[in-house]
């Protein structure tokens, strides 16, 4: 193939690219996810706690991110995603959720219950409980139901077939006995057994408000996790507050794009404006990477997100600039308009690639190592320097190089230079 | 064509002096006042209203302490939001406590936001911001080491201890909180501040190959020269996307663009007056360049 063929080839590949881009991420507003901390929501990190009982491994957290996961289902919340962060968190992020602390309370809940024998009271009539005669691991749903005479809502709860014989069995045993219904180690009630009950159920009673029994029974449906879920972060964001930070975020974005626009087109002049359908080529990919990720669940555009792309705005002109520079004081040198556009864009594409190498490396350290929201800042840094290479090889090299071969020669004072011959 | 020729090289030990003395103003503001770091280091709540019409600062305050948070720090901002951190721990407790207040202002309850941090969590955030920043350095100085010598990667380094140093003191002095983003601002900022003294180090590593009838230290100084407006402009266009930010942004992008704006203005400077001088001054005491002064000093 020969260099000319080359080039139409390079721009055609560009072309067929920033259209397949516009095609999947317009309307931007919703093709683009947005995150959590934009369209507003509950985002929690719950991280297990160790104890010399319970070690955290990769088991552990499997268990309990399936039980999460199911009391995030049984919230209704649509569109959920739940995440492992590092080896001991979960990350949950819950959009458009309205009532952030019944989710809190469901998904910080451990949820274990058990039946312990009562051995006596003590001085203030509270029971001291002894053994542990069975826990909520039998149990296969639950039901709220009003006691008709106290008024008082009570957890129904039913038990598989291996706990109603382990349930008769206790209560055969205990008739006229005082057992405790104990929640993550706070006693509920203290019934005396009447009768021996085989019918594989029991109630609990207590002091619950209607919205506390109803986390009752999400948390004893699902399971108890199998270890201590404490919050380390919690972020809850009103879509009003989300909604504003977006337009500011647009707006940085879009002054940031057109400033470095004008200047390039003040410095460069023709070269400026050049760089300016190289900047459009990039923010088209730009996009058009993002809704693809989207869709595929992978991208939520976040604050942090914003503040990458907006960076990367810089990164994408500095390319540009790279190879003017070069272009321009290799034809100084004496080069003719043609060779110095091959080899000086060929020098600055070098520059660039190690320049954006240590950008990409210091974003990668830090997708690699840091927790927390700061990672969509890290994450869209690293498509950005990856998108600007692309843009840089194959499309503003392959313009410098056509137009050094056509229209430069005729007008060079449009692109801020003299001629060849009277520069040597 | 413009051809600006400048003896930054002549001016190296004011550039030194200079730095030094940015160094000793930095560590005493970091010494002195100390840096404040953010909810995310040590646990806490933060809440942030985005606007919050006809409320008072005194207001939002007292609202705060009538719901059972000792001492709250309220802030305003600039666009008539606020900004509240308690020590509060608890997501749950701390809601309760939005809502309650909310109710209490008569503000629409979707109108902020509740960050929450829990007690341990600072730690996790701290180490990893710690071992981020290390292993960054780290690959930088193998990166250089490896593409160019061992001279330019440790003079680089400086550069860029010489460009953390400086905008934490600046956070020092004017009493900003750091938060992850800061770090995260400060670790892409080392990467850009690496990015111009690369450029310079590239062209003087390109001129030395051909050194002839000159000084290394006049030669470093046509290189820097040669690479001037190029290291200007990318640093305009780099700057302006932060400035933008900086201006028009919230509270989330301006904490990133401060660092950046801070440490990328510092890392223009450092490239020509910090890496720069202190690469050439190394170089020279090299036997082939000494030679090389002896017989040029006075023609350069």
């Amino acid at each position: 193939m020969d260099p000319k063929q080359r080039n139409v080839l390079a721009l055609a590949v560009i072309a067929m690219l920033v259209g397949l881009a516009w095609w999947q991420f317009w309307p931007p507003d919703q093709q683009i996810t947005q995150g959590l901390d934009i369209q507003g929501g509950l985002s929690v990190i719950l991280t297990a706690q160790e104890t010399t009982q319970t070690l955290v491994t990769d088991d552990v957290m499997d268990r309990a991110e399936l039980i999460v996961r199911n009391r995030v289902d049984r919230l209704g919340a649509s569109e959920a995603s739940i995440q492992r962060q590092g080896s001991d968190s979960i990350l949950v992020q819950l959009p458009g959720i309205s009532n952030a602390e019944d989710a809190l309370a469901a998904l910080g809940t451990t949820g274990q219950l058990e039946i312990r024998a009562v051995e006596g009271v003590d001085a203030t009539g509270t029971p001291i409980v002894g053994d542990v005669l069975m826990t909520g691991e039998y149990i296969t749903d639950a039901s709220l139901s009003t006691d008709p005479t106290t008024g008082q809502i009570e957890v129904n709860v039913n038990f598989n077939a291996e706990g109603t014989r382990l349930w008769a069995e206790i209560t055969t045993a205990r008739v006229g006995q005082q057992i405790a219904i104990v929640l993550d180690g706070v006693v509920q009630s203290a019934p005396v057994v009447q009768e021996p009950i085989t019918g594989g159920q029991t109630r609990i009673t207590g002091d619950f408000t209607p919205e506390e029994a109803q986390q009752l029974r999400t948390v004893l449906e699902t399971g108890a996790l199998p270890v201590t879920l404490e919050f380390s972060e919690s972020r809850v964001v009103g879509p009003t507050l989300g909604q504003d930070s977006l337009r500011q975020g647009v707006l940085a974005v879009a002054m940031g794009l057109a400033l470095v626009m004008v200047y390039m087109a003040l410095y460069y002049r023709a070269f400026g404006v050049l760089s300016w359908l190289s900047l459009a080529v990039f923010a088209s990919l730009f996009l058009g990477l993002l809704a693809v990720l989207s869709s595929f669940g992978w991208f939520a555009l976040s604050l942090p997100g914003i503040a990458g792309i907006t960076l990367t705005v810089g990164l994408a002109a500095d390319s540009s600039i790279l190879m003017f520079e070069r272009f321009k004081e290799e034809v100084r040198l004496g080069k003719t308009f043609r060779s110095a556009a091959k080899s000086g864009t060929r020098h600055a594409i070098g520059t660039s690639l190690d320049a954006d190498l240590v950008t990409f490396v210091s974003a990668l350290v830090l997708y690699t190592v840091a927790i927390g929201p700061v990672r969509g800042f890290a994450l869209t840094l690293m498509m950005g320097v990856a998108i600007d290479l692309t843009v840089a090889i194959l499309f503003t090299r392959t313009i410098i190089v056509m137009l050094a071969e056509s229209v430069v020669p005729k007008v060079p004072g449009l692109f801020g230079m003299r001629g060849a011959d009277s520069d040597a | 064509m413009r051809r600006i020729k400048v003896d930054f090289m002549g001016f190296r030990w004011w550039f030194l002096g200079f730095s030094a003395l940015l160094m000793i103003v930095s560590a005493g503001a970091m010494g002195i006042r100390g840096l404040q770091f953010g909810i995310e280091f040590q646990g806490g709540t933060v809440v942030s209203f985005s606007e919050a019409e006809g409320v008072a600062l005194a207001d939002m305050r007292s609202s705060f302490e009538s719901h059972g948070v000792a001492s709250p720090q309220v802030q305003s901002t600039e666009d008539g939001g606020f900004i509240v951190r308690t020590t509060e721990s608890d997501p749950d407790a701390a809601n309760e406590t939005y809502r309650a207040v909310v109710e209490e202002l008569g503000l629409p309850a979707d109108a902020g936001d509740v960050t929450t941090i829990g007690p341990g969590w600072g730690r996790n955030i701290t180490n990893a911001a710690l071992l981020a920043l290390t292993l960054s350095v780290a690959a930088i100085l193998l990166y250089t080491s490896l593409r160019f010598e061992y001279k330019m990667a440790g003079t680089a380094v400086v550069a860029l201890v010489h460009d953390v140093v400086l905008t934490l003191g600046v956070y020092a002095l004017v009493g900003r909180e750091v938060t992850p983003n800061t770090i995260a601002a400060v670790l892409t900022f080392m990467g850009y501040s690496l990015y111009d003294t690369i450029v310079v180090f590239h062209r003087i590593r390109e001129n030395s190959q051909r050194l002839v009838k000159q000084t290394f230290m006049s030669m470093a100084n046509d290189s820097i020269n040669q690479v001037l407006m190029r290291s200007i402009n990318t640093s305009i266009t780099s700057l302006i996307p932060p400035l933008a930010m900086l201006l028009f942004g919230g509270e989330t992008l301006k904490d990133f663009a401060f660092a950046l704006v801070i440490g990328l203005l510092s890392g223009v400077y450092s490239s020509v007056g910090v890496a720069s001088p202190i690469y050439a001054m190394w170089k020279e005491r090299e036997p082939k360049f000494q030679a090389l002064k002896k017989r040029y000093q006075q023609a350069s």
